[in-house]
């Protein structure tokens, strides 16, 4: 077995998973589709172990797709130790999460299952697609089918209109991102002549080596806009909140696993731009750290769970653009892959919550459910505390290890990150803990749709206490951070993309961490008494409530860009159709068409039916050729 | 001699094509063009062409008008009818009319004609030469004629069938 | 002169008979434009035709060429057989509607 092959098969998976449940899945018995659907990802998560295990690194071309004078462009996929992370972090979580699906759809009919999975396999081919691919094209091509399929998952449910609107509302976004990707790679293009990584790393060997490094610095803002918008950092965040119409499990696959953070992945694999564009770079750091806290404070006040765990993940993702905009690439991606675990758990863990009380999502509708669905309620709370950051859990490794990069990092840029950073941990333990205390603790509340809720069937608590142990013991890969023990994940990933060139992961000290720890552990008790009710309060929406409109609102957002782009479009819209489409092009078109039809209006009364008057008309035409001939022969 | 011929004849195929127009019954208009029609057989013969005179009697005016007169026949009187709906068609036919004749007889002016090819006027127009022309050099439009007239004569009795109801 | 005609002694000018023609036909078309009886019509077509074929024998007799005759002849054949078909048309109006105005006849108006 030859590693281009392998490298190769781990696209074909998907793609012919998708292609068959498409042709024919709806027609064959829906065992067939349960099979099909998870096991072309376990299928692609072999051939990525294959790769692993062989540490196999490499470049390698399949065809040549277009050849036009000295422009060459091949299908090629780059296979090094980022893109065989990423695929393990793809193929594996996202194995778990379709594997669980199959049990969560099972209440869809036959077409709308095989659909189902047809989706998902074309989401998980296109996002293969975009870690793998070894030029711009081909990334691009797969960023594209990676928001195409984030539309068709998104509106799955079709008949309801808030799942198209939010579907909708997630492609326009990611269509933004596609056109500052493409205006990037254009940039490049123009620049270096080429669009394969090889051609176009191979000029930015060192800062001396490039010029002026200006047209970079554009191409790697543009490219932000890309990563931005499939990672739902601000500015273009509004998409994923929305995108929680979605059935439970793309929430967890697209909007906790993988698609959002493709971004990351692209500031990484970009890594040769970004380490030479000093103002690019920072701003990733700085739009990540500012999307972590302004997502924590909203997720504060959400009562969906699905909402909460969606700003959530906005918030988290941006500590992940923030540690890879300073500089420390492995931190961020190993963060990537600890909120993979702990954030598709509690995604699927709400899932079991959602579909026990009959899709019911408001959480002040919950309570009690410790008592009631306790597997469910342990892994919950292992993926709170994983997301807190509490020790042994994975998320405290991750997290320290940013953090700590962002405080002994030299230079203001990284301590302010840092402070951001840290008030955003704080914050994170207080939501967290208000969404645990709220749904599974306490008495049940009154308004509860189903009294006693059944636990999850065996097909959907498997991958969610699959995921439970490795968020628990996903920490031992990097406990580096704690000053000793090995550092599987940096070490792995340093050889692709830059090491952080400063010596991190300390804090002075070495208190501080377990300063964080107690202190976010402190911040979920005190959710504990405002919301469990030990401590009598008053809402603070009685007291500021300002501020709680502000962070329902989410800060107005939404309405802020209705009325600047929504409004105006539609504006535009109307009165090019109005004066222009009317007017103009239905004027030229019909008129062409009346005006013809008005000179033969007239014509045709020339034609009365008389024959008399026919021949008159002869009579005169003989008339004129007798005249003109007597005027040439005289 | 040969002039006061021409001008008697001429006369009268002016007052027969005066008598076409004018007369309202059907069958006085025939009667005038058969008075033109030997009027003018007489000038073909003035002007030595005896088989078309010939002809122009026994076919023309003796089958042609004898049809006209039949089928008149067959139809009846003309009726009295109401005021023309074109007003002004009589007026504008006199304008182009006039305007037509005026044209033509301009046209006849300062016209150069070419000089004639010289044969011998003996045998000009008799039976034997018209006959040699018409089977040797027109022959092919000799024949399509008779097939014309073949197809004239179908269409003929196709029209005046009855439907067979 | 080129258009002097030698007939039994006497000098014709062959315009004389070109002129007459021109009258006849001249007086057919006004015989077309005029009359509102379609037999009528049919027969100044047949003047008008008439005329056209004094023409012909004139020029051929001008020109010491026999075509002119000849083309006179085809000419009256093909009248012949148009009046046929014309007559046989009207008698199948007639047998339909009784036609005594040509305007009648103007369903085929625009």
């Amino acid at each position: 077995m030859n590693a281009s092959a392998v490298a190769l098969s781990i696209l074909l998976f998907p793609a012919a998973g998708a292609l068959l449940l498409a042709g024919r899945g709806w027609r064959m018995p829906r065992v067939v589709t349960q099979i099909v659907g998870p096991g072309v990802v376990w299928l692609s998560f072999a051939a990525t172990l294959w790769l692993f295990f062989n540490q196999v690194n490499g470049d390698f071309a399949y065809w040549t797709w277009i050849k036009s004078g000295s422009f060459e462009l091949p299908f090629n996929l780059l296979v090094d130790n980022l893109s065989i992370f990423m695929c393990m972090v793809i193929t594996g979580v996202g194995g778990l999460i379709v594997t669980y699906s199959v049990g969560y759809m099972a209440h869809e009919d036959g077409p709308s299952y095989a659909r189902f999975f047809t989706y998902m396999d074309v989401f998980i081919f296109s996002m293969l697609l975009l870690v793998l691919a070894g030029n711009f094209v081909f990334l691009i091509i797969g960023w594209a089918l990676v928001g195409l399929s984030s539309y068709f998952l998104i509106g799955f449910w079709y008949q309801r209109r808030s799942a198209v609107l939010a579907a909708r509302k997630a492609f326009v976004m990611n269509v933004i991102g596609d056109v500052g990707m493409i205006l990037g790679t254009f940039v490049l293009f123009v620049t270096y002549h080429a669009v394969t990584y090889a051609g176009v790393f191979s000029h930015l060997t060192s800062l001396a080596s490039v010029g002026d490094s200006a047209p970079l610095e554009l191409a790697a803002f543009l490219l932000l806009v890309g990563a931005v918008a499939k990672s739902a950092q601000i500015p273009l965040h509004t998409w994923l909140p929305d995108a929680m119409e979605g059935p439970t499990p793309v929430s967890a696959l697209i909007h906790a696993a993988t698609m959002v953070t493709a971004g990351v992945y692209l500031v990484a694999r970009m890594h040769p731009i970004y380490d030479i564009t000093t103002y690019a770079h920072d701003a990733v750091a700085i739009i990540g750290a500012v999307t972590a806290l302004f997502a924590a404070t909203i997720a504060i006040v959400q009562t969906d769970i699905k909402r909460v765990l969606a700003y959530s993940t906005m918030s988290q993702i941006g500590y992940m653009f923030l540690a890879v905009g300073i500089g420390a690439y492995a931190a961020g991606l190993f963060h990537l892959l600890a909120h993979g675990f702990f954030k598709a758990l509690l995604f699927m863990a709400a899932g079991n919550v959602i579909h026990a009380m009959h899709d019911e999502q408001d959480m002040r509708k919950y309570g009690g459910l410790w008592n009631q669905m306790r597997p469910t309620s342990v892994t919950f709370l292992i993926g709170c505390l994983s997301l807190v950051g509490v020790i042994p859990f994975v998320g405290f490794f991750s997290k320290e290890q940013i953090l700590g990069a962002a405080f002994s990092r030299p230079g203001s840029l990284g301590l302010t990150v840092w402070a951001i950073g840290f008030a955003t941990a704080l914050i994170t333990g207080f939501y967290t803990g208000r969404m645990w205390w709220l749904s599974f603790w306490g008495k049940p509340s009154p308004q509860r749709p189903v009294e006693h809720p059944h636990e999850a069937p065996m097909v959907m608590m498997i991958p969610v206490a699959i995921l439970a142990v490795l968020a628990t013991v996903g920490g031992v890969i990097q406990t580096s951070v704690l000053g000793f023990g090995p550092s599987a994940v940096s070490s792995y990933l340093d050889k692709v993309v830059t090491a952080a060139w400063w010596e991190a992961g300390r804090f002075p000290g070495g208190y501080t961490r377990e300063f964080l720890v107690a202190i976010a552990l402190l911040t979920m008790v005190l959710a504990a008494a405002l919301f469990a009710g030990a401590l009598r309060m008053r809402p603070w929406s009685a007291v500021v409530p300002w501020a709680q409109r502000l962070l329902e609102r989410k800060y107005y957002f939404d309405e802020i860009y209705n009325a600047a782009f929504v409004r105006t479009m539609d504006a535009v819209a109307s009165i090019g159709y109005r004066d222009v489409e009317k007017v103009v092009i239905d004027g030229a078109v019909v008129g062409t068409g009346e005006a013809a039809e008005a000179t033969a209006g007239s014509l045709r009364l020339t034609q009365s039916g008389y024959f008399r008057n026919y021949v008159l008309v002869f009579i005169a035409g003989a008339l004129i050729a007798a005249a003109l001939l007597l005027v040439r022969t005289s | 001699m040969a002039i006061a011929v021409f001008i008697v004849f001429g006369l009268l195929a002016i007052l027969g094509g005066f008598g076409v127009i004018t007369f309202r019954q059907p069958i006085r208009s025939v009667l005038s063009l058969v008075v033109v029609m030997l009027s003018l057989s007489v000038l073909f013969l003035l002007l030595s062409a005896q088989f078309v005179f010939v002809v122009q009697i026994i076919v023309y005016a003796g089958a042609v008008m004898v049809l006209f007169l039949f089928v008149i026949a067959l139809l009846g009187p003309a009726r009295v009818t109401p005021r023309s709906r074109l007003r002004f068609q009589t007026g504008l036919s006199a304008l182009f009319a006039l305007a037509f004749f005026g044209l033509l007889y301009a046209m006849l002016q300062g016209v150069q004609y070419r000089q004639p090819d010289h044969t011998d006027l003996n045998v000009f127009g008799t039976v034997q030469s018209i006959a040699v022309g018409l089977f040797t050099t027109y022959l092919y439009p000799f024949e399509l004629t008779s097939v014309l007239l073949l197809v004239a004569a179908i269409g003929a009795i196709y029209l005046s069938r009855r439907d067979e109801s | 002169m080129a258009g002097s005609l030698d007939i039994g002694g006497s000098q014709f000018d062959v315009s004389w008979f070109l002129l007459l023609a021109a009258a006849l036909f001249t007086l057919g078309a006004v015989g077309v434009l005029v009359r509102r009886n379609p037999l009528i019509i049919l027969i100044s077509i047949e003047l008008m035709l008439n005329a056209v074929n004094l023409t012909l024998v004139a020029f051929s007799r001008q020109l010491e060429n026999l075509e002119g005759q000849l083309f006179a002849l085809m000419t009256m054949t093909v009248a012949a057989a148009e009046a046929v078909v014309g007559l046989a048309i009207l008698v199948d109006i007639f047998r339909v509607r009784d036609l005594e105005d040509i305007d009648d006849l103007s369903e085929l108006k625009g």
